[in-house]
């Protein structure tokens, strides 16, 4: 009797359960598995959304690869990682100044975050103001002599990429810190007492010291910020150089906006290049999941 | 001798941290400064202070009576709120399943949830609008609230399935003990523990769904549906717009999240600090 009780009491818990996760099932299956199969799918086709939709192999992988910006924009993602290192060198730094908590510590930290929280329309608007050919980067320059420097910023790619690495960077400095400094936190202070007991200077001690033992949560920084960097800065693109002047500073998830808003909609070429961006994130996440299980098997 | 040295370390320390601050803030002061101003002020002296006694209050008069600026606050507050209210409901009940129920197939479910996380919105963006524009919900708020479902649940699931674990079993038994059946079990005890986490989503959404540009972009194209970041975007794309006026929309459309984050940013400091969210 009391058996039979437990096992109905497990099965209401397994019924429960089930229940539980089902609307999630259901949204994800429809708004993401239905959607990533049906762009795989549509890759291989000269879909443009309506009636067109044939088989058409891998012509948009070849029209991708020898007759579109493809490679600019590959070439632009890897110079906006260029941000990568900056944020994390700068952040680690802001980070253990922070661990120091001299007066207004809290407030500090509260500050560094602040970029997080603006939208990437704000900042993208006021970097653009800022380096436009009046703006008061060019206006400070020629006010101190240094007007040989002041130009069209936006104007060509190499001017417009830095100013777009700029902006990044000032934008993910906050969020670097605050993860280091979370990782920090789990470190015992009598480590970095003894270290600095020991005579070990500034640099020393952050590079010497704490960072071999945060290795792990830099390398977290490190890979969010990379994925990020591929998939979320559409917003800052378009709101500094609209990707522009032509495709010399968009990136892949640019060009899918853009190739959705074209006239002739060839949809069935822009689902290729998501899945081309599916495929790079999936390699960088898997990548860094068994880097860091052969990491820990070393350990 | 060595408390000279730790003084003056701890001077040098806050000045850098000062100049940091600075550097974050000063964009944010120069938009608002220069939102009073006029625009043939702001172009004589865009660092200078706007002048206190003629401050330039029509660039906000006209974001607010012509470009209705706070119907586009309106939109995006119906979506924000939404997608919060279902992503709050089912996490939080799809995380107790995970954390604390038994059942078939769950690990395989989990990995599967878990693991759509990384699968950017751009790749699912065209077959979503596709899908979405044959049941007609292309120009509906419900088009970007069911994406931006699919865009975050798993990730509020891996948070708050994380958080539900430390729940220790025992105080779920008491309560059972007691005859407190499924919600509750979520209401005087899931809900009371797991606070801090779903906190942490609650601001953590807002603050993304209130910036977010992609998404909404796409999917509401209907001028008097559009989100605020939405309308901004494209105000501030005319080049030959005024840009105090547009200033003053930027301050005005960065208030809401400055100040959730202002009241709450202990546990947004805390749980990024913890490795949750990016």
């Amino acid at each position: 009797m009391k058996a039979f009780a437990g096992s109905n009491f497990r099965r209401t818990k397994a019924v429960q359960g089930i229940l539980s996760i089902l609307p999630t099932i259901v949204i994800l299956i429809f708004i993401r598995f239905y959607p990533i199969a049906e762009a795989i799918y549509r890759s291989f086709t000269d879909w443009n959304g309506l009636y067109r939709n044939n088989w058409i192999g891998l012509q948009n992988y070849i029209d991708i690869f020898t007759n579109s910006p493809f490679w600019t924009l590959l070439r632009n993602s890897f110079v906006l990682l260029i941000s990568v290192p900056l944020q994390i060198f700068i952040g680690l730094i802001v980070a253990v100044l922070l661990y120091e908590e001299v007066s207004g510590w809290r407030f500090f930290r509260a500050i560094v975050y602040v970029p997080q929280i603006i939208s990437a329309v704000i900042i993208g608007y006021l970097f653009r103001i800022a380096f436009g050919l009046d703006g008061p980067v060019n206006l400070v320059l020629r006010n101190i002599g240094l007007q040989f420097l002041a130009g069209e910023w936006l104007g060509n790619s190499a001017t417009a990429l830095f100013v777009l690495v700029f902006c990044l960077t000032w934008f993910s400095v906050g969020w670097q810190a605050i993860v280091i400094l979370g990782g920090m936190a789990k470190l015992s202070p009598s480590i970095l007492e003894s270290a600095s007991l020991d005579g070990a200077d500034f640099w020393q001690k952050t590079f010497l010291v704490i960072v071999p033992m945060i290795a792990r949560t830099i390398e977290y920084g490190a890979i969010m910020s990379i994925v990020w960097t591929f998939t979320g800065t559409f917003a800052f693109i378009y709101s500094v150089t609209y990707g522009g002047p032509g495709y010399e500073t968009s990136t892949i998830d640019y060009m899918i906006y853009t190739k959705f808003y074209q006239a002739s909609a060839n949809y069935g070429f822009a689902t290729a290049l998501a899945v081309i961006l599916l495929v790079i994130i999936l390699v960088l996440t898997f990548g860094e999941m068994t880097f860091t299980n052969k990491v820990s098997e070393w350990e | 001798m060595s408390r000279i040295n730790t003084s003056l370390t701890r001077i040098v320390i806050f000045a850098t941290l000062l100049v940091l601050s600075v550097s974050n803030l000063y964009p944010l002061l120069f938009m608002l400064l220069n939102s009073f101003k006029s625009r043939a002020a702001y172009q004589t002296s865009p660092f200078g202070l706007p002048d206190l006694r003629q401050l330039a209050w029509g660039n906000y008069v006209t974001m607010i009576s012509q470009f209705k600026i706070l119907n586009l606050f309106k939109n995006t507050l119906i979506i924000s709120v939404f997608t919060i209210l279902f992503l709050l409901i089912f996490g939080i009940i799809a995380s107790y399943a995970f954390a604390k129920l038994n059942f078939m197939g769950k690990d395989i479910l989990y990995f599967l949830i878990i693991s759509s996380m990384f699968v950017p919105v751009q790749v699912t963006i065209i077959p979503i609008y596709m899908l979405f524009s044959r049941i007609h919900l292309v120009n509906t708020y419900w088009a970007v609230i069911l994406t931006y479902l699919g865009m975050f649940l798993s990730e509020t699931i891996l948070l708050m399935t994380s958080a539900f674990r430390g729940i220790p079993d025992e105080m779920i038994e008491a309560a059972e003990l007691d005859g407190a059946g499924y919600f509750d079990t979520l209401r005087y005890v899931i809900v009371p523990m797991g606070s801090p986490a779903i906190i942490l989503c609650l601001i953590y959404y807002f603050i993304v769904t209130w910036n977010d540009l992609f998404t909404p972009m796409i999917l509401l194209t209907d001028m008097d549906l559009r989100t605020v970041m939405v309308a901004l975007a494209s105000l501030i794309s005319r080049y030959s717009g005024d840009p105090t006026l547009q200033f003053a929309g930027l301050v005005l459309a960065a208030i809401p999240a400055i100040l959730v984050y202002a009241i709450f940013q202990n546990y947004i400091i805390k749980g990024i600090g913890e490795g949750s969210t990016r």
